[in-house]
């Protein structure tokens, strides 16, 4: 009995850590338009391109800027099978912030882009003026991207609404908008708030258990656990403190993808990744703003996100795996 | 019946040694070619630019798998009583290979031990235990006091494989408590090395009895 057990115990083991020494298929999110290697412009430079602009175009002040908030989709049918339900409380009908940046009234041309999702996608087209006063805009995409499609909106007490369709046929071919203008100012101070948690559905492990409801009667309940973050990402922030060896060695790894994150979140990075951009949309702080944010980052922050990064790295390979880094 | 469930047992009993010394070879062979930047060594990026670091640390990779191997087939009986001189050349590698390369090159890594003083502590507490037990056992083969010797020897051999022993323990509390890394680090520091001590005691305490009923 005694050896029957131990050769149980012992192929358990083996099963369970065969060649797990490390963890292979680790993949660790670095978006394109993240990449720290190359040296940073002062952060003014994007702000001063933009001033010019402004400083020749003091027309319609009210109107030029971003308009910010969620591009939500506009198609009732078959509404279910595109919706994400991850976990009880987690539901992702996929919404997204968009960001929709009029730069310029001329003549009534208007040029501007849109921020959404991870592309950025300029427009034109032209404004007019409604019968009660108000100021319409269609706006076209140039067409050369699978999501590039038309805008037709209306600024009416300073809420800008309407729809937009997409030219090809793509998952969700009409979204609505209400959005509000706001501006957008990279500050280093801001933290996060606690308004949706990060779920990354991507990455979980099932386990399954077995539960006797009556007598020898067995019911299989599959549960499954969500790479998730715990409360430090609340408090550490990358962007305004000099993380240290000790502050970051003992964070596990979906707080250290969030504070990463963050710094691209504070520069208003628009997320490809679509977990991440859930998580960070839901920040009421949060403005898409840029797809490249690589000349954006302080010695501070790029300093912090080598560090992090490596963490993360050695916690995505190492953590749960026989070998250690 | 009692011979099989013997026979049973000790093929277990290397079957599984022989399992994780495989699993310690891939982790070794990481380190094959000689490389800076791979597994442990990125999360030593402070201290991996010291020579005498990168002395210590490579050393102490290369040699730890030969004392591993070399201690776990030192306890097969058939090999000590058939071939008594395979025993006393390989048990004086195992030795050698203890007291002059894998023990001082750990006491070094010890001092710049992830995880703070608490496992700093543990790992130079471990890497001077280690040297003692080791060369204690050599002393007492000396002096043809045998029972001495194995006792100290499966102390030592105790200590070598808690290589093993902090590994697993590091991968059932990731897996099943989801502690944070630095903290199941600190932790299994000491319980690698005690675990394995507090069973060789109970083995050794065990034999003691039975030899006298």
């Amino acid at each position: 009995m005694r050896t029957i057990f131990q050769l149980i115990v012992t192929a358990l083991l083996f099963s369970f850590c065969s060649d797990n020494i490390k963890n292979h298929n680790a993949q660790i999110v670095v978006e394109d338009g993240t990449q720290t290697d190359t040296p940073s412009i002062q952060m003014s430079d994007r702000q001063m391109d933009r001033k010019i602009d402004e400083a020749e175009e003091p027309k319609y002040p009210d109107l030029v800027g971003n308009w910010v908030g969620y591009f939500e989709r506009d198609d009732d049918q078959s509404r279910e099978d595109k919706t994400l339900y991850v976990d009880e409380g987690f539901v992702w009908t996929r919404e997204n912030k968009i960001n929709i940046s009029i730069d310029q009234i001329k003549n009534g041309t208007v040029t501007g882009r849109s921020i959404v999702a991870g592309n950025d996608r300029p427009f034109k087209g032209t404004m007019r003026i409604t019968d009660e006063g108000n100021h319409h805009f269609s706006l076209k995409e140039p067409g050369d991207h699978r999501y590039d499609g038309e805008f037709n909106f209306t600024i009416i007490d300073g809420r800008l609404q309407g729809t937009w369709t997409a030219y090809q046929d793509i998952d969700i071919k009409k979204r609505k908008y209400d959005l509000e203008k706001r501006s957008f100012r990279y500050n280093p101070d801001v933290n996060l708030e606690r308004s949706k948690q990060y779920v990354n559905w991507n990455e979980s492990l099932e386990t399954i258990e077995r539960v006797e409801m009556d007598e020898n009667e067995f019911e299989e309940w599959i549960a499954q656990e969500f790479a998730t973050a715990t409360d430090l990402i609340y408090t550490i922030n990358a962007s305004n403190t000099n993380l240290t060896k000790s502050q970051v060695e003992n964070l596990k790894r979906g707080d250290l993808t969030i504070i990463r994150n963050t710094i691209y979140a504070r520069h208003g990075y628009s997320y490809k990744n679509r977990p991440l951009r859930v998580f960070f949309d839901a920040q009421s702080w949060y403005i898409p703003v840029h797809t490249d944010i690589k000349s954006d980052f302080t010695d501070l922050e790029k300093e912090n996100i080598e560090l992090l990064l490596r963490y993360e790295k050695n916690a995505s390979e190492y953590y749960d795996s026989f070998g250690r880094g | 019946m009692q011979r099989s469930k013997s026979i049973i047992t000790k093929t277990l009993y290397f079957a599984t040694l022989l399992y994780f010394s495989y699993l310690m070879l891939l982790i070794t062979l990481q380190y094959i070619p000689l490389r800076l930047d791979v597994a442990f060594l990125n999360i030593k990026y402070d201290i991996i630019d010291q020579k005498f670091y990168q002395l210590a640390f490579f050393s102490h990779v290369y040699t730890s798998i030969f004392v591993l191997l070399i201690g776990i087939v030192q306890f097969s009986s058939s090999i000590r009583i058939q071939f008594p001189k395979v025993h006393r050349l390989m048990g004086k590698c195992y030795v050698f290979l203890i007291l002059v390369i894998s023990s001082p090159s750990g006491l070094i890594m010890a001092f710049y031990a992830n995880g703070g003083m608490i496992s700093q502590f543990s790992f130079v507490m471990q890497a001077f235990i280690w040297f003692l037990f080791t060369l204690l056992a050599l002393v007492y083969a000396r002096n043809k006091q045998w029972t001495l010797h194995r006792n100290f020897m499966i102390r030592s051999l105790a200590l070598t494989l808690s290589a093993i022993t902090l590994r697993l323990l590091k991968w059932m509390i990731a897996n099943w408590l989801e502690w944070p890394p630095m903290d199941i680090y600190r932790l299994v520091a000491w319980l690698g090395w005690l675990v394995n001590l507090g069973i060789a005691e109970i083995y050794i305490w065990k034999s003691k009895h039975l030899r006298v009923v």
